[in-house]
């Protein structure tokens, strides 16, 4: 198993790097390769610029400014997202990553002549996990429509292998948690991972637990 | 009556910079006072840093790093989104100017926990917007981006006049139908 976290938060002391922590220690558990994508600690540019719209369309040399991570997509089979839910979406941050590096011919393919519509191009990816925290309640995010767990599962998701495995899990309320929501938010997380990469892992944690 | 018009689109070649010229033209013939904000142009930054993250909630404080585009959505008595759909979503530059300037205190306030409007003197609420895969397809992943203008922005504002205008399938679509849109959103804009 090859593993990309792609991982999404300013501050170093955020609860959601205690879910990239549990994730990252479920993934080593299971024997699984892991590369960890940190856009803030990597000071990633979610712009898509004028030069790389110029270019989006000349397949390989859009991915030329991206390169690393474009690496990472190709190399995964399992990928991960670890962010927190701003007005309801991605941080532009992570929309950046979306934009500039699931580009065509990486994560898609684009109409020709013998197709009339795009094409999903990340066959190779079989697991998919999203954890996010929101500050919005559960009601909420879902009257207004959870923009940012179906860009995610549903857009992002398309583009994987057809019955690929895919998890999730939020913390609501983020503004009004307490040690126990949280404390029971990892244990769902932790749940969610085993069914994602298999309880190989989790027998293994729990030895190191006892 | 003060337009706002933000523009996400770095090419000024694109087709979404030609709605970008119908709309704000259009305004002001009809005499709107159009504040046209080009993002890109204007090299805002759409990441949302360390420090704002910590001073998110702290009203009166939170919004300092972006006090001049506060100052201009305050002003604003119309916003016109204009942009288009990059994987189901804003492009990042426009996803950030709602990450760091639609905050607490600006665009919503809480009040016992509930989020309660607080841009109630923007009226009307227009988004301008292409996507690359068809109709369907939008759907299929849940449309994120009309939710979002629809549902979060539409309820921070209660405008009294909602368009939520849209051109899909842009890799297929003809010279025709693009010319269409932009009448369509033209008659719009004057009827605004």
């Amino acid at each position: 198993m090859r593993a990309l976290v792609v991982y999404c938060h300013p501050r170093p002391a955020s609860f959601n790097a205690a879910v990239r922590d549990l994730v990252l220690a479920k993934l080593q558990a299971a024997g699984a390769e892991v590369r960890l994508c940190d856009l803030y600690a990597r000071g990633f540019d979610p712009r898509l610029t004028d030069a790389e719209l110029a270019g989006y369309l000349d397949c390989p040399g859009n991915q030329a400014p991206v390169s690393e991570e474009v690496a990472d997509i190709r190399w995964c089979d399992t990928l991960i997202f670890v962010y927190p839910t701003w007005w309801y979406g991605l941080p532009a941050m992570l929309k950046g990553w979306l934009d500039r590096v699931l580009l065509p011919d990486v994560a898609f393919l684009m109409p020709d002549g013998a197709n009339k519509v795009i094409r999903p191009g990340l066959h190779h990816i079989t697991r998919l996990g999203v954890f996010t925290t929101c500050g919005a309640s559960w009601w909420l995010t879902r009257i207004i429509g959870a923009p940012g767990r179906r860009t995610l599962l549903r857009g992002v998701g398309f583009l994987l292998k057809p019955g690929k495995k895919a998890v999730f899990a939020a913390h609501y309320l983020m503004d009004s948690s307490t040690p126990e929501s949280r404390a029971r938010h990892l244990a769902r997380v932790a749940a969610r991972m085993d069914r994602l990469v298999g309880r190989r892992g989790a027998v293994e944690m729990e030895r190191v637990g006892t | 009556m003060k337009a706002l018009v933000l523009f996400a689109h770095p090419c000024e070649e694109s087709f979404s910079a030609s709605l970008h010229n119908v709309v704000v033209e259009t305004l002001q013939g009809r005499g709107w006072e159009v504040d046209d904000c080009d993002l890109n142009a204007e090299g805002f930054s759409p990441v949302l840093t360390a420090a704002e993250r910590r001073a998110y909630h702290e009203v009166g404080v939170n919004a300092a790093p972006v006090q001049g585009y506060v100052d201009r959505l305050r002003a604003a008595e119309a916003l016109v989104l204009v942009f288009p759909v990059w994987n189901f979503g804003f492009p990042a530059i426009l996803k950030g100017f709602f990450d760091r300037v639609f905050l607490p205190g600006v665009s919503f306030r809480l009040e016992d926990g509930d989020v309660k409007p607080n841009l109630t003197h923007i009226r009307k609420l227009v988004a301008v917007t292409t996507y690359g895969g068809t109709r369907l397809r939008a759907l299929m992943a849940g449309d994120p981006p009309r939710h979002v203008v629809k549902r979060a922005v539409w309820h921070v504002c209660r405008p009294e006049k909602m368009r939520y205008l849209a051109l899909y399938d842009m890799n297929r679509v003809t010279d025709d139908q693009r010319r269409r849109y932009l009448g369509a959103v033209q008659r719009e804009m004057e009827a605004l």
